[in-house]
């Protein structure tokens, strides 16, 4: 049982972290309602519509770049972890991973993609 | 816990090679992204990738990465030839009107883009022909699908290109899903990804008390089908060729095929070989449906394109007999097969390409014997070659399977894939008769581009030395 006191003690945290900030946001932050801001999710697009309009292809796009820092965090936290065990190869191996990805990101950069026209 | 180390780098040495390319290509400023200049640096890479993967296979087969990626004689073997497909490819792709603006004037397409995007679909394909691990290989074949849609759909002010993007990327989505079910399925019924240790589970166990492993080979097979486009698996094929610019047809037809039967060929006689009973029975069906369906609907064809397609359907069949016998004789075959076949149809491909848009209908080539005798002579020889006539390399190949099916005792299945020959000989034979026998309705087509004269003069050089002398080949064709 001993060894999941560490997951428990996880959860514990990220429900007080995300707790304690709803709680201090809601009692000591400003309040100035508009309606946009009081709408359910403030992602720039209206919650309610009828679907067959037309969508920005931004969004998708903001999206999958999303998805590529993810993944690399989900492979970053792991090689951390046993990063001494795997010594100067994982190194390289990292290295030529994020290298890879780090070409993606300059040429979505290069070509605009990080600008919201 | 020694998973890795450098020197399983460089077992990756030719894969290195084309994702570094790739990268620079996409990295350098756009005004040195002239079309000729980006063309020889992927050549470049291609070639010094086969030499590379050449130069590190040594007699016993090494293996890296914790069991994930083999580099053996079968490996090398079909890294050589998706080198070479990409070599031909960009040679291909170096026209007047741009790589691919075969319809419109300005070519909106990058050239930069268009040959990294070639170039991470081979190293999808060289990694494919290397996995020792149902990961491993899901990984390369995304790898090669991913850019193969995006390669089909790059001429994005053609709206039948993006029609035929689309269709591809919803039917390859599909048969990776299959494929990815039937890892999972794998993986809940033997506890393993690797493809030894499915084969001892298996022949542990056996099938008749594991259906869920017969679902995961039946979804595993049907996963691969797709990317050979095999019947019933096909229905891509000719819409993503039709609407694709012809380069990217020919590539998809070419390195591909040979990609997807390098993995067909690891999973059926390493992960699956407990059970060839099971296994072959599915190869058969595949196999006989593929080269009946590919012949027969190939003779209503009046598109260039679309015909060369439903002829890759047959060809799949007809590199699935090697298959089917489960032997190292019938696996060598088969990687004949598919050596020969990526370069007869570059070979036809290239003079569709030539051509341009009066190369994609059958009515483009009336007259072109009289107009070009040379260009028709290659085209013949092409023809004759997927025919399976002598003294072409088509025969070889054609004639290395059927053997290998005699040999396992397939007398009907011999005698099935020798008359589908027949009726294939009318679909190619009635092109040449065009080209032959019709008087020209259109003038004569203005002098190829050298580097796809250069492309044509080394697939027919193939197809003449594959007939000839097939033993060149044939000795570098080893089993896994």
């Amino acid at each position: 049982m001993n060894e999941y006191i560490g997951i428990g003690v996880a959860f514990v945290l990220a429900a007080g972290i995300a707790g304690a900030m709803v709680v201090l946001a809601s009692t000591l932050g400003k309040k100035k309602p508009s309606p946009t801001k009081s709408e359910p999710f403030e992602c720039g697009k209206s919650p309610f519509s009828l679907p067959g309009g037309k969508l920005a292809i931004k969004f998708y796009l903001t999206a999958i770049l999303f998805i590529l820092f993810d993944v690399e965090l989900v492979f970053l936290y792991p090689w951390a972890v046993i990063y001494r065990t795997l010594g100067i190869s994982g190194l390289v191996q990292m290295g030529v991973f994020l290298g890879i990805l780090m070409v993606g990101y300059v040429y979505a950069w290069a070509n605009g993609a990080l600008e919201w026209k | 816990m020694n998973g890795a180390n450098l020197n399983d780098l460089a077992l990756l040495l030719p894969e290195l090679m084309l994702v570094g390319t790739a990268s620079v290509l996409i990295l350098v400023p756009q005004r040195i992204q002239k079309l000729p200049l980006v063309a020889a640096a992927t050549i470049l890479a291609a070639l010094a990738a086969a030499l590379a993967s050449v130069w590190i296979v040594s007699a016993d087969p090494k293996i890296g990465f914790g069991g994930m990626i083999t580099v053996d004689r079968y490996s090398q073997f079909f890294k050589v030839l998706i080198a070479s497909a990409l070599t031909l490819t960009s040679l291909l792709s170096v026209t007047a009107r741009g790589p691919l603006g075969s319809q419109t004037h300005e070519s909106s397409v990058r050239p930069a883009e268009y040959f990294a995007l070639l170039l991470l679909a081979s190293t999808g394909m060289m990694f494919a022909a290397s996995a020792l691990d149902l990961l491993t290989l899901y990984l390369a074949l995304e790898l090669m699908t991913l850019c193969s849609y995006i390669l089909v759909g790059i001429t994005v002010d053609r709206p039948k290109s993006n029609e035929a993007a689309i269709k591809y990327f919803l039917l390859g989505s599909f048969a990776s899903a299959l494929f990815l079910y039937g890892l999972a399925l794998a993986y809940g019924a033997t506890g393993t990804t690797d493809f030894a240790t499915i084969a001892s589970t298996l022949s542990d166990r056996g099938l008749a008390n594991n259906k869920i492993l017969l679902a995961a080979i039946g979804l595993l097979t049907a996963g691969l089908a797709f990317k050979i486009a095999a019947f019933p698996f096909h229905a891509w094929a000719p819409d993503a060729y039709h609407g694709a610019s012809a380069p990217v047809a020919a590539f998809l037809a070419a390195a591909s095929k040979a990609a997807g039967l390098a993995a067909l060929g690891r999973v059926c006689l390493i992960a699956f070989v407990p059970e060839a009973r099971v296994i072959s029975a599915v190869l058969t069906g595949l196999a006989v449906l593929s080269i009946l369906v590919g012949s027969i609907l190939a003779v209503s064809q009046t598109d260039m394109k679309r015909l060369l397609a439903y002829s890759s359907i047959a060809h799949a069949g007809y590199a699935l007999l090697g298959f089917i016998c489960m032997t190292p004789e019938g696996a060598e075959a088969t990687m004949t097969y598919a050596f020969l076949y990526v370069f007869m149809t570059l070979g036809a491909f290239g003079i569709v390409i030539a051509l341009g848009q009066r190369g994609e209908s059958l009515d483009g080539y009336q007259g072109f014997a009289s107009q070009r005798p040379g260009a028709a002579l290659l085209m013949l020889l092409f023809l004759l070659s997927l025919t399976g006539i002598p003294p072409t390399a088509g025969f070889t190949a054609k004639f290395l399977v059927i053997q290998s099916v005699l040999f396992a005792g397939y007398t009907w299945l011999a005698v099935l894939a020798v008359v589908c020959s027949v009726v294939t000989a009318f679909v190619y034979l009635r092109v040449a008769v065009i080209m032959y026998m019709k008087e020209p309705q259109v003038p004569a087509a203005p002098r190829f581009p050298p580097a796809v004269t250069a492309a044509l003069a080394v697939a027919a050089l193939v197809t003449v030395i594959g007939g000839v002398l097939p033993s060149i080949v044939t000795q570098w064709a080893v089993a896994p």
